[in-house]
């Protein structure tokens, strides 16, 4: 006899925190409300973020933002700007921005196992003086995201560690997954060549900004 | 992929409000010789490449040094090296090269706006040397911010004027123009408005300028062309929203780049056949071109690679 799967219990968050135990009080006191030397040393060295925003009715979306390192400017000690490259024009980010002004940041460093985030309110802007610290390839970009930081911290690196994500042999990983070409002709049930797709989606990585 | 020289942070120093000097000393030993006049591209550890004037002695061939303005509206290359650059950081700089060389003449004028002084200092000092008679005309918004002005001042007082701009306004260059004799050459490096205004009172013929900015022009709307690779044999077509650059880049074609936007001459190449439309403000020597910027009035140009 089979039955369906249960549906996951669902834990209330006294339970959690019960289990979980006490966050432990140095890491509540690493919790900052600027950006200090160190986050912007960080910062000036990241090449890659991930922007989370929300909705009005908590529809999340996380978005990934990469470029040069250092590519999210620091304006002052409480204020840090990230462009708009060119994307795919859905503008999640935005949309959620206009609803729901929370954001959450999490750099990475590429071999680096510890982590910043940085929690704040963001808002678009297109402040010609934010807009041209920016440029890049000649183009600058038509839009920033400002974030006001409420807070910022070093995250630990046992993620990263467990994960094994900056340990060249980990690349393997990518051969297990079929060409995007590949996915999206079966995805879509296109009847279209795989490998003309992926040489189209090449062709769209030759032009980045 | 350029010939790159290996180098080590040796000292950085403020020598004014918002400018550090660097000396980068050969890591391997000796660099490649200049003249003054010359620039080499600095690759930062954030993999920016700026460009920067050779601003030391031509004769120590040991180190390299340069001097840096931090811009407001930096994109990532003044703010890194002011902010986060140490000594002892290695950095690799390219060979010289020299878009502003000093052309013999039996008289110099030389005008520096700010940071604009730093290919002027050794141009000085061996304009000077020759012994023909030279004069410095040094333009600054304030004495806190004038670098190299004790330097200067000590070495060539006699032939220096340092104009703090707050206090005096801009130098009057009518005036400096009358005192010159008329086969006299000036060369020029700075702002974009004291460029305007020299280019305004010097003959062309007469005038050297150097430009850290490009100058902003309209042109014609981009046409399509191509690119025949004489060595390869191969074609490439350069689309109207792409440049020469990227799109012998995305071919295969390692031209090396630095500004792009036509002012560091780092993606210079050579041109066999076609009429190039140069759009640099370094002003192309004939048979040469600057792929970042420069585009074609021909249908087809034929490039030595």
């Amino acid at each position: 006899m089979t039955h369906a799967p249960a549906r996951p219990r669902r834990m209330s968050p006294a339970e959690v925190r019960a289990r979980l135990g006490e966050p432990e009080a140095m890491i509540e006191a690493k919790i900052r409300d600027r950006i200090d030397d160190y986050f912007r040393l960080f910062i000036a060295h990241a090449p890659f973020l991930t922007l989370a925003t929300a909705d009005a009715s908590g529809r999340a979306d996380c978005s990934p933002r990469g470029d040069y390192p250092g590519f999210v400017k620091v304006l002052d000690d409480h204020t840090l700007a990230i462009p708009d490259r060119p994307g795919n024009k859905i503008a999640d980010s935005f949309r959620n921005l206009a609803e729901n002004d929370g954001v959450g940041l999490l750099f990475l460093i590429p071999g680096l196992r510890e982590m910043l985030r940085v929690n704040g309110r963001g808002y678009p802007t297109d402040d010609p003086d934010v807009l041209a610290r920016m440029r890049t390839e000649a183009r600058t970009p038509e839009l920033a995201i400002v974030v006001e930081v409420a807070e910022a911290y070093f995250h630990c690196g046992r993620a990263l560690v467990r994960s094994r994500l900056w340990d060249p042999a980990s690349q393997a990983l990518a051969e297990e997954i079929p060409s995007i070409g590949e996915i999206a002709a079966a995805q879509f049930g296109l009847d279209i060549d795989p490998g003309l797709l992926e040489r189209t989606l090449q062709d769209s990585y030759r032009k980045l900004y | 992929m350029q010939q790159m020289q290996h180098t080590t942070l040796d000292h950085i120093e403020q020598i004014a409000e918002g400018v550090v000097s660097l000396v980068l000393r050969g890591t391997t030993g000796p660099l490649a010789p200049w003249e003054p006049g010359a620039h080499i591209d600095v690759a930062l550890p954030n993999w920016l490449t700026r460009q920067y004037s050779l601003c030391g002695d031509p004769a120590d061939r040991d180190a390299y040094r340069i001097a840096v303005r931090h811009d407001p509206l930096s994109r990532g290359g003044s703010e890194y090296i002011h902010r986060f650059l140490r000594r002892g950081r290695t950095l690799d700089v390219s060979l010289p090269r020299n878009h502003f060389p000093l052309v013999p003449a039996p008289e110099y004028l030389f005008l520096a706006g700010g940071i604009g002084i730093t290919p002027i200092l050794p141009m000085l000092r061996a304009a000077a040397a020759s012994g023909v008679p030279v004069s410095l005309v040094y333009a600054g918004r304030s004495p806190a911010t004038i670098p190299f002005a004790d330097e200067l001042l000590s070495l060539h007082g006699d032939v220096v004027r340092i104009v703090a701009t707050r206090h005096h306004g801009r130098p009057d260059l009518t005036a400096l123009r009358s005192a010159l004799r008329p086969d006299a050459l000036v060369y020029c490096c700075g702002p974009a408005p004291m460029l305007a205004a020299a280019e305004a009172t010097f003959p062309a013929e007469r005038l050297h300028v150097e430009r850290f900015q490009p100058v902003t022009r309209t042109y014609a709307p981009n046409t399509p062309f191509e690119a025949v690779c004489a060595r390869s044999g191969r074609t490439v077509q350069v689309p109207p929203d792409e440049s020469l650059l990227d799109a012998l880049t995305h071919a295969g074609y390692p031209v090396p780049s630095g500004c792009r936007e036509g002012v560091c001459g780092s993606c210079e190449v050579t041109l066999l056949g076609g009429e190039p439309e140069h759009r640099d403000d370094i002003g192309a020597p004939a048979g040469r071109m600057y792929a970042c910027v420069s585009r074609a009035q021909s249908p087809q140009l034929v490039v030595d690679l």
